[in-house]
């Protein structure tokens, strides 16, 4: 081997590794110094990370001075995995185990959403409380990660279910003030923008923007707790008792229309909800339509004493219970001959209501019970209420004049029904019905507040108080609605029994007993409404919704401090209504 | 007496090199710095301090360095057979007692853990060994089953670290005993045919790899022509992935695209000393950084002006040596020359080519820059062979 071969071979090699050295400085070069904006622009979108945070929702609390909570935010995680990430660590059954073992499910249910090769998201379990989530996030389990939620508790479970309503996983407020005033409750959503490491990790030190948002504001329900926890273990108590396939109450403060109590049975456990059914959700108190029958006389007779076409004195013959008007039978349930108004309201005379009602004629009829509210919504602020099916005099049918006054060839809500008396009470001046008195910022701004409004002059006063004496008449010795009376109280009301309708005409097994009333009767303060459906055996108003009425209201009245001196128990009722109003 | 042997020390590192020298200080520095870079954010505590567990090496290389360099590269050729078999000993023990450390058994545990690595000793010793053979006079090296012996001699520990499984590094071998032998001398026929059964290997390897999949082969059927191959699936899995990165782009492509794009945002001059995004938020795997993937480290702090300026250091350096091998008389020496200046060649071709996504994703690190004791001890001790080779090339001494 001579030393120019090999000095050949040498140089040979020498200039191979220089040019291969020259392709990479070629490639450095293009790398480094070509566009390298766009380079920038995706290092920057891989490392951006934006978040979207719900905002806190308001709190909604009750009506009475303590303004107890009944719906608040608690912090909370869902638990999701990354199935890939999970897999890849070869984790499975560890991780599986662990997270059942922790969240209470089972293994097995665990196991197969965690085995999804391929997937990168799969949820766990969702809203998982916040010292839970915490202790699962010490575990350190590989691709198990939270994400931050807002769990909406309710204290109380089931009560008052019907008016706070519940938000849906999404955020959304879907029934109830949860959904009426979701605007209100709902925060404005606040944002989180910063960037992420390899891992997917938020660099909490890199956060360009924090925005917690705004939390949604406070609601101050007209809801009583204390009322309204009456209301449904007496309405639960009755559920049993009379054997009712259904059952619903309203409690009214009269002079400012705001509700103080609603109920409806059955009902459901607010933070179960996903487990309710249709029938548990639906708030019978506003959402349903029945035909009150008995009930709704009030508004006839109110109708006519306006009118000036009877008094109190005057006479009618009922027909020694059943009379034929236009080829039809009409009823009476106890036969009578001659009859005063006032024994006629007592006696709840279908006959006596009839004749009356067609002196009255079906224009002026029609136009009453418009006033009253029925045949259309109130307009209280909850979802879901019904107008009640009250057709104008035109599609009224021969028999209709004589069958409307009594609470026949009529639907309305229990609202409605429950309007009509507290109009009575409150001198003729129809108040408009609201369950939120109104809405104040974090800070105790006030941002809405509902204020008492007349809808409707409806009597004069004097009627007004004709009718309320009237009505106190009917829960007296021969009354239909004496079991509504309760210890020391002066109460005004009427009973309701109805057939319910159904295909072939009316049912002799199904019946709607109701009973809607005030009390203190010659000086009201809160009106009330009771509704069965279907009791059994006993299927009267004024034996199943009439002494519901008294257990309601003699709670309501102690609690109210209604009783006493009368002089002095004024003073009581203004001083507790403002208590009550929180004003 | 020992101060005379300090002084005679100092005079031999005098004598040398003193631009290789400063290249390699300057190197070894830079190293330390952006080890310092890819690890200070680390979560783990016990990677952190790296960059000091570096500076003892470079002192206990720099004690190799200046060792080698001082005694006489020729009595290597004395011991070639002991070092050569020491390091087979070694990669046959590795495979029963070796600590396994991302899916390979590459790392015999001494104490403390700290390991040594028997493939990079291997490297070493097979350079040293086929300088030795090649350079011997009464050799004829155009025999064909001379070169076929040479050839055993580079597989057997090629075949071992195999074993491990260590790709990367076996892959070194082939280039670096090809070169030394096109250097040494041996036909040009027996060279090209060897580089021609290479290149029909690799074309063979792809084809099988690929190809199926082209022609519309099923899944089983490409399994079946793959495995043919010999290659477990991840390496399948990154040669594929490097013909096609959005095959994966979130697996074995992550890397690839990371340093990629590392390297690209450095732009000119870079984001700073310290400030490389893609590092510091640990898009470059920590584990990697500051060994394999150093060099996007530095190109992605410190820009195209830092990049290619360790890239002429390194080109400096080569050029430093190969010019030792032209400087020197003794066929030995420079092969010795040759062999670790291809070795290191290799090594900086490599890993810089995968940096820049030239090349698939192999483990080979970046010498005298990245982490790493027994491969900054062997290149240490080569450099200091090459040194050795330096001071001992002079007409006046190199015959004394």
């Amino acid at each position: 081997m001579n030393d120019r071969g090999m000095l050949f071979r040498f140089c040979l090699m020498g200039f191979l590794m220089l040019s291969v050295s020259t392709v990479l400085g070629v490639r450095l070069a293009m790398l480094h110094l070509g566009p390298h904006e766009a380079r920038l622009e995706q290092i920057e979108r891989m490392h951006r990370f934006k978040q979207d945070l719900l905002g806190r929702r308001g709190t909604i609390v009750d009506g009475s001075g303590t303004t107890s909570l009944l719906a608040l935010d608690m912090a909370a995680d869902h638990v999701v995995a990354d199935p890939q990430v999970v897999l890849e660590a070869d984790a499975l059954i560890p991780t599986a185990s662990r997270l059942a073992e922790l969240l209470d499910l089972e293994v097995d249910a665990v196991a197969v959403k965690l085995h999804q090769p391929g997937r990168r998201y799969t949820r766990i379990s969702m809203f998982v409380p916040r010292e839970l989530s915490r202790a699962i996030s010490e575990e350190n389990l590989t691709g198990v990660f939270m994400r931050p939620a807002h769990l909406r508790y309710y204290p109380h479970g089931a009560l008052a279910c019907h008016v706070l309503g519940f938000v849906n996983h999404e955020g959304v407020g879907s029934a109830g003030v949860e959904q009426h005033y979701d605007r209100y409750l709902r925060g404005r959503p606040g944002v989180i923008q910063g960037r992420l490491d390899a891992l997917r990790r938020e660099i909490y030190t890199e956060r360009v923007v924090a925005d917690p948002g705004d939390p949604g504001h406070k609601i101050e329900l007209t809801i009583d707790q204390h009322i309204q926890l009456v209301v449904e273990r007496e309405l639960d108590a009755l559920l049993s008792s009379s054997r009712s396939k259904a059952a619903w109450a309203i409690v009214q403060d009269i002079r400012t229309g705001e509700i103080l109590a609603m109920a409806s049975r059955p009902a459901y456990d607010l933070n179960d909800f996903r487990h309710s059914t249709a029938d548990q959700r639906l708030n019978r108190a506003i959402g349903v339509n029945f035909e009150p029958g008995s009930s709704l006389k009030p508004a006839a007779f109110a109708a006519a004493l306006n009118e000036g076409i009877v008094t109190p004195e005057t006479v009618f013959h009922a027909e020694n219970g059943s009379w034929l008007y236009k080829g039809r039978p009409l009823r009476d349930v106890s036969a009578q001959g001659y009859l005063t108004v006032t024994e006629g309201l007592q006696r709840s005379s279908n006959i006596l209501t009839a004749k009356m009602s067609l002196m009255l004629g079906n224009d002026r009829l029609y136009q009453y019970f418009r006033d009253f509210g029925l045949g259309q919504p109130l307009g209280i602020d909850l979802p879901g209420e019904e107008a009640g099916i009250f057709h104008p005099p035109e599609r009224w049918y021969g028999i209709s004049p004589t069958r409307i006054p009594i609470g026949q060839g009529i639907a309305t809500t229990a609202l409605q029904l429950l309007t009509v008396q507290s109009t009575i009470a409150n001198d003729g001046y129809r108040m408009r019905p609201y369950v939120v008195r109104r809405i104040l910022t974090a800070d105790g701004e006030v941002v809405m507040e509902n204020q008492p409004s007349v809808v409707a002059r409806v009597i004069r006063s004097d009627t007004a108080a004709t009718m309320r004496e009237l009505l106190h008449q009917s829960t007296l010795d021969f009354g239909t609605g004496r079991r509504a009376v309760f210890a020391g109280m002066k109460v005004a009301g009427k009973t309701g029994t109805a057939q319910k309708p159904g295909p072939g005409g009316y049912s002799n097994t199904d019946y709607i007993a109701s009973f809607a009333g005030f009390f203190p009767a010659d000086d009201p303060v809160i009106a009330m409404v009771i509704v069965a459906d279907e009791p059994r055996p006993v299927t009267g108003g004024g034996r199943v919704a009439a002494p519901v009425f008294a257990a309601i209201g003699e709670e309501v009245s102690r609690y109210l401090g209604l009783y006493g001196d009368r002089s002095s128990s004024r003073m009581q009722m203004v001083q507790s209504s403002q208590d009550v109003s929180g004003r | 007496m020992i101060k005379n042997q300090i002084l005679s020390i100092l005079r031999t590192l005098w004598r040398a090199n003193r631009w290789l020298h400063l290249v390699i200080g300057l190197l070894l520095t830079t190293g330390v710095f952006f080890i310092y870079s890819s690890t200070y954010v680390s979560d783990d505590a016990a990677v952190r301090p790296l960059y000091m567990r570096q500076l003892v090496w470079i002192l206990v290389g720099l004690g190799l360095y200046i060792g080698f360099t001082v005694s006489d590269y020729r009595q290597l050729k004395r011991y070639e057979w002991a070092i050569f078999g020491g390091s087979l000993v070694l990669l046959i023990l590795v495979l029963f007692v070796g600590r396994t450390m991302y899916g390979a058994k590459r790392w015999i545990m001494i104490y403390g853990g700290i390991g040594i690595q028997p493939s990079e000793l291997a490297k070493l010793a097979t350079i040293i060994l086929l300088a030795g053979r090649l350079s011997e006079p009464g050799r004829n090296r155009r025999t064909p089953h001379e070169l076929l012996l040479t050839l055993l001699l580079v597989a057997l520990p090629a075949a071992l670290i195999l074993q491990q499984p260590d790709l990367g590094t076996a892959m070194v071998f082939l280039p670096t005993s090809f070169v030394l032998m096109f250097v040494a001398g041996v036909p040009f026929r027996y060279i090209g045919g060897l580089a021609g059964a290479g290149v029909c290997m690799v074309l063979l390897l792809l084809s099988a790899l690929l190809l199926p999949a082209r022609l519309g082969a099923n899944e089983a059927m490409q399994e079946r022509i793959a495995s043919w191959t010999g290659l477990s699936a991840y390496q399948r899995a990154r040669i594929e992935v490097f013909f096609n990165p959005s095959l994966d782009p979130l697996g074995a492509g992550w890397n690839r695209r990371q340093s990629e794009i590392a390297v690209g945002s450095g732009g000119l001059r870079g984001k700073g000393y310290l400030q490389g995004t893609q590092n510091i938020l640990g898009y470059l795997p920590r584990s990697v950084a500051p060994t394999d993937f150093i060099y996007s480290v530095i190109a992605e702090e410190k820009g195209f002006i830092g990049a290619s300026s360790v890239l002429g250091a390194f080109i400096a350096l080569l050029g430093m040596v190969f010019s030792t091998a032209l400087r020197t008389l003794d066929s030995h020496g420079r092969l010795l020359c040759v062999g670790v200046g291809t070795f290191i060649f290799f090594h900086v071709f490599i890993n810089i080519a995968m940096t820049v996504g030239l090349m698939p994703i192999t483990g080979l690190p970046l010498p005298l820059l990245s982490y790493g004791g027994s491969f900054l001890m062997v290149v240490m001790s080569a450099l200091g062979i090459v040194q050795s080779v330096y001071v001992r090339c002079d007409r006046r001494t190199s015959y004394r």
